[in-house]
């Protein structure tokens, strides 16, 4: 079997998916779209593309260097790629969930979360870390090392993306109940994009919510509190170089910084807003102090 | 020219289309409204009191006063959203008559400047001890 690339297919798609939800949400408003905004998202994801093909050496590279450790010889069959999507996307849900927890991996996944909107065009506002990220190479391993083809987990990844690109609307509102049981949906994927303290550090599901609900992640919407977007100090930029770049330069100036070896380890893995003196918040403390706040 | 190269212009035309018609579609980004600047601060700053308050001449930014502890805050208009900073002592502060200019250290927030009646009072009060 000759794999492809999904997300080069459906980038057309894509394109004319935004232009449709601009559309509707100029006639409907049920949505918001703001030009410098949509602009700084198309640049992101158009930049993202040229990091990842600059830096797709260092995947292939490090998935054949631990291939020949792999447990079992997977070859290309239905079922293969059936387990294999399954397994990636378990995969993919851990590596989100300590890309919300581990401020290295953050400091790159930040920009994806970097938008006061919600719309189409937000999914195509991914990061530019490149080599910066390494880590998260560490969470393909445990599918290169069961015997997936790399192709087969490259091809499955893509079709991962794909689905992810619709669920990024506040156009559509909710599924019945048994596919927002199941799926990862746009009422799902907005509390993941929400700052509301209710909503921190919840639903990290590619394509099955069934993983946030087995590890407890899972929150649901709730119409009484509307989801805000963006993150705990939003940035105040729409230039994309300035988005890539704002994580890691707080990263490294904290890095510069650090009184101590533990410090600056503390500061790389600890989760995002660690400080040594607790001066600044965490999602934990923010969750925390909004769960004393009796309700009204 | 190469195909690589070819695609890339091709994909710059792609976003330039669609954020031309996102501008055809919904205009510039209007001002927040005023109450979008304490709604913000109320969020970004849990529990606090609105003490002295000043809103710039443009209507873009306003700085606020915690009761509470002195501290103050600098609400932004960024967009069609706003964006706040705790300001502190950090923050470089200058003044050329009604115009205060603060130079922040932070990497998407540089330098925010305010056209303000007081600027003079608001000068003092972020050089002095509570900032």
């Amino acid at each position: 079997m000759k794999p492809f690339d999904p997300v080069q297919l459906a980038t057309p798609a894509f394109a004319v998916l935004v232009i449709a939800e601009m559309v509707f949400v100029r006639f409907t408003g049920r949505g918001r779209f703001e030009v410098k905004d949509t602009a700084a998202s198309l640049m992101m994801g158009l930049g993202s593309v040229i990091v990842g093909a600059l830096f797709a050496f260092l995947f292939v590279g490090f998935a054949r260097l631990i291939m020949p450790f792999a447990l079992f010889p997977i070859g290309w069959s239905w079922w293969a790629v059936v387990l294999c999507f399954v397994a990636d996307d378990l995969r993919y849900y851990w590596w989100h969930r300590a890309s919300h927890r581990v401020r290295w991996l953050w400091a790159d996944h930040v920009n994806h979360h970097s938008s006061q909107h919600y719309n189409l065009s937000t999914a195509l506002r991914q990061p530019w870390g490149g080599v910066l990220a390494l880590p998260g190479l560490l969470f393909l391993a445990p599918l290169v090392l069961l015997g997936f083809p790399l192709e087969m987990i490259a091809f499955v990844h893509g079709i991962n993306l794909v689905y992810q690109f619709w669920i990024h609307t506040e156009s559509i509102g909710r599924f019945p109940r048994a596919i927002e049981a199941v799926m990862n949906t746009p009422s799902h994927h907005r509390v993941h994009h929400a700052t509301n303290a209710r909503y921190l550090d919840a639903n990290y599901a590619g394509v099955f919510i069934v993983w946030d609900r087995m590890f407890g992640t899972f929150v649901a919407e709730t119409d009484e509190d509307p989801p805000r977007y963006g993150i705990i100090g939003q940035i105040a930029s729409f230039n994309p170089l300035r988005i890539a770049l704002h994580g890691w330069v707080s990263l490294a100036g904290d890095l510069i910084h650090a009184k101590s070896p533990r410090e600056a380890v503390l500061y790389l893995f600890a989760p995002p807003g660690w400080s040594p003196d607790g001066s600044r918040e965490t999602s934990d403390s923010i969750k925390a102090r909004w769960a004393d706040v009796p309700a009204e | 020219m190469n195909a690589q190269l070819l695609q890339l212009l091709l994909s710059l035309g792609e976003v330039a289309l669609m954020v031309g018609l996102c501008f055809a579609l919904f205009g510039r980004a209007p001002a927040p409204a005023a109450h979008a600047f304490d709604a913000r601060l109320a969020l970004d700053v849990p529990g606090l009191r609105a003490g002295r308050r000043a809103v710039s001449g443009d209507g873009r930014s306003v700085l606020v006063e915690d009761a509470r502890d002195g501290a103050i805050y600098l609400a932004v208009a960024c967009g069609d959203g706003v964006v706040t900073r705790r300001l502190s002592r950090t923050t470089r502060v200058s003044r050329d008559g009604e115009r205060l200019t603060l130079g922040l250290k932070d990497f998407t927030l540089k330098r925010a400047e305010l056209t303000l009646d007081d600027a003079s009072d608001w000068e003092a009060r972020l050089k002095g001890p509570a900032a």
